[in-house]
């Protein structure tokens, strides 16, 4: 569980549609988010196998939770977070842009936005990519 | 050729002792850890200079706890070194002392588990690997989240997954080393605060600092030393694993610790029937439930069942948590892996007093850790 620093610069291209950075394993067919270049955790692969794959940021979402404690800095709960299975294959876990649980269900379909997030480690205010359920999205 | 530790010449856990799971204080961790180890000795009726080698499990302390702390039970030389293993730092630190013995490096060995609340640096922080929302994401959350998953797939309900704190709180309330030691309703587990998605306060494990510590010793130490051998309990496996890639959107968790105890059972050449005790590495509730169900003591999906039929408290089928848990018990992270020791070998001695599980024969110690990894041992009573 990489605990991330705040900056999430590398890690999505905005856009038009927000799409994820993820990467591939050339020896195996693998793919992963977040983006890594030390080596292919399925198969072991050297870097120079692995490649950028940009992932559409869009998937189905398959649980959530809203927190009510949290003592990181520059974050106010409550804020919901979700598992996001991918339509391109990993699961990844990202906030989303619902305050609170209300409304949403497992199996909701989810696209990434981005949106003006927390303050980074610094202080500064930094934009976040977060998901939200499709219909209500832009 | 590989040998098991079944293969190896066979170890016993002859001494086992405790400082109580606390709140932190301004006690050095050096009383809380000779607290334990001194109470391990008298518990085995030896002496420290009949200890061949140490290791102390420990995740915050930082670097260099053993000597200080065990160098005021006479200096006797022996090695000693700490072992970090996240949360099963203490489990880890109990295998390598039974590795020990069970390879004939040494007749006795002690594994002590020490910790005192503290800021400590996360070598996964260090990776320069970025996530989306890892800094949102601790580990009540992370729980949280497969607590929705689980209720979600199995129709089970926030009040089912609150059961657990009941159950080990009621457990935690009989054992006077527990951090808390009061038995609480459904009403108020539920009551909240709420901390993360489903989970309140009481669903998660207090961390705070306390000590424990585990013995183990060869036949010839037994002999040897006139170790009461019918109080002696033998470790039939002892398994270390760490995760793999599982491929689809299966609960990691669920999986590392499925594989493990696969290897343990194997190992121990038991089923998962024949386990009267088991601690397990129930930090959230809800974990409680994932790892009943994949350690096999049920089906999938019904762990919540089980726990309201009344076969995980003592005296049922198979008593899960008769500590209290790491829910009540508590979690000082460094000791909890090697607490689990120390209460199953009570339980297989018929030593738990009013926490006693009837006729307990077969033990289960499991505790996973951030990373992932996982350790566990199983323990027989003495024939």
């Amino acid at each position: 569980m990489p605990e991330a620093t705040a900056s999430q610069s590398n890690l999505y291209s905005a856009a038009p549609n927000p799409t994820l950075n993820g990467g591939h394993c050339r020896a195996c067919g693998y793919v992963f988010f977040p983006p890594q270049n030390y080596g292919c955790e399925s198969c072991g692969a050297p870097p120079e196998k692995l490649e950028p794959k940009s992932l559409k940021g869009e998937g189905v979402l398959s649980s959530f939770a809203t927190v009510n404690l949290h003592l990181g800095k520059g974050i106010e709960p409550p804020f919901t977070v979700g598992v996001i299975v991918l339509d391109d294959g990993p699961a990844i876990r990202a906030v989303l842009t619902h305050k609170t649980d209300q409304g949403l269900k497992i199996g909701d379909r989810m696209r990434a936005v981005v949106v003006a997030g927390a303050d980074d480690d610094r202080g500064a205010p930094a934009n976040e990519l977060r998901f939200a359920r499709q219909e209500t999205a832009r | 050729m590989k040998k098991r530790l079944r293969e190896m010449r066979p170890v016993y856990v002859v001494g086992i002792g405790l400082h109580r799971y606390q709140r932190m204080s301004e006690t050095p961790y050096v009383t809380l850890g000779l607290t334990a180890v001194r109470e391990a000795l008298s518990d085995a009726n030896i002496e420290w200079p009949s200890v061949e080698s140490a290791y102390t499990g420990t995740a915050l302390l930082g670097m260099a706890a053993s000597r200080p702390m065990l160098r005021y039970l006479g200096a006797t030389g022996i090695p000693m070194a700490q072992v970090e293993n996240a949360s099963a730092s203490g489990s880890t630190a109990v295998r390598q002392a039974c590795l020990d013995v069970a390879s004939g490096i040494a007749d006795v060995s002690i594994a002590v588990g020490v910790d005192k609340p503290g800021p400590v640096a996360m070598a996964p922080a260090k990776t320069n690997i970025r996530d989306l929302a890892g800094r949102y994401i601790v580990p009540f959350t992370h729980f949280a989240l497969l607590a929705n998953e689980y209720m979600n797939r199995y129709g089970a309900t926030a009040e089912q997954v609150a059961a657990v704190a009941v159950k080990n709180n009621r457990n935690g309330a009989n054992n006077p080393y527990a951090q808390r030691q009061k038995a609480v309703s459904l009403e108020e587990v539920l009551a909240g605060p709420q901390i993360s998605g489903s989970l309140t306060r009481l669903q998660c494990c207090p961390v705070g600092e306390g000590a424990a510590a585990a013995i183990v010793a060869s036949d010839d130490a037994i002999e040897k030393l006139r170790i009461d051998r019918s109080r002696a309990v033998r470790v039939i496996a002892s398994v270390s694993r760490s995760e793999r890639v599982y491929t689809g959107a299966k609960n990691f968790d669920a999986e590392l610790t499925r594989d493990t105890v696969a290897q343990a059972y194997e190992q121990a050449q038991i089923s998962p029937s024949e386990l009267d005790v088991v601690e397990l590495h129930d930090a959230f509730t809800i974990e409680e439930l994932l790892y009943v169900e994949a350690m096999g003591l049920c089906g999938e999906g019904e762990g919540a069942r089980m726990i309201a039929s009344g076969a995980a408290d003592i005296g049922g089928r198979c008593a899960i948590s008769a500590s209290g848990g790491l829910l009540a018990m508590g979690h000082p992270i460094g000791p909890t892996g090697a607490g689990q020791v120390v209460e199953i070998t009570r339980q297989l001695r018929g030593e738990a007093g009013v926490r006693q599980q009837p006729n307990a024969r077969i033990g289960l110690a499991h505790m996973v850790g951030v990373g992932a990894v996982c350790v566990v041992h199983v323990l027989q009573k003495a024939p």
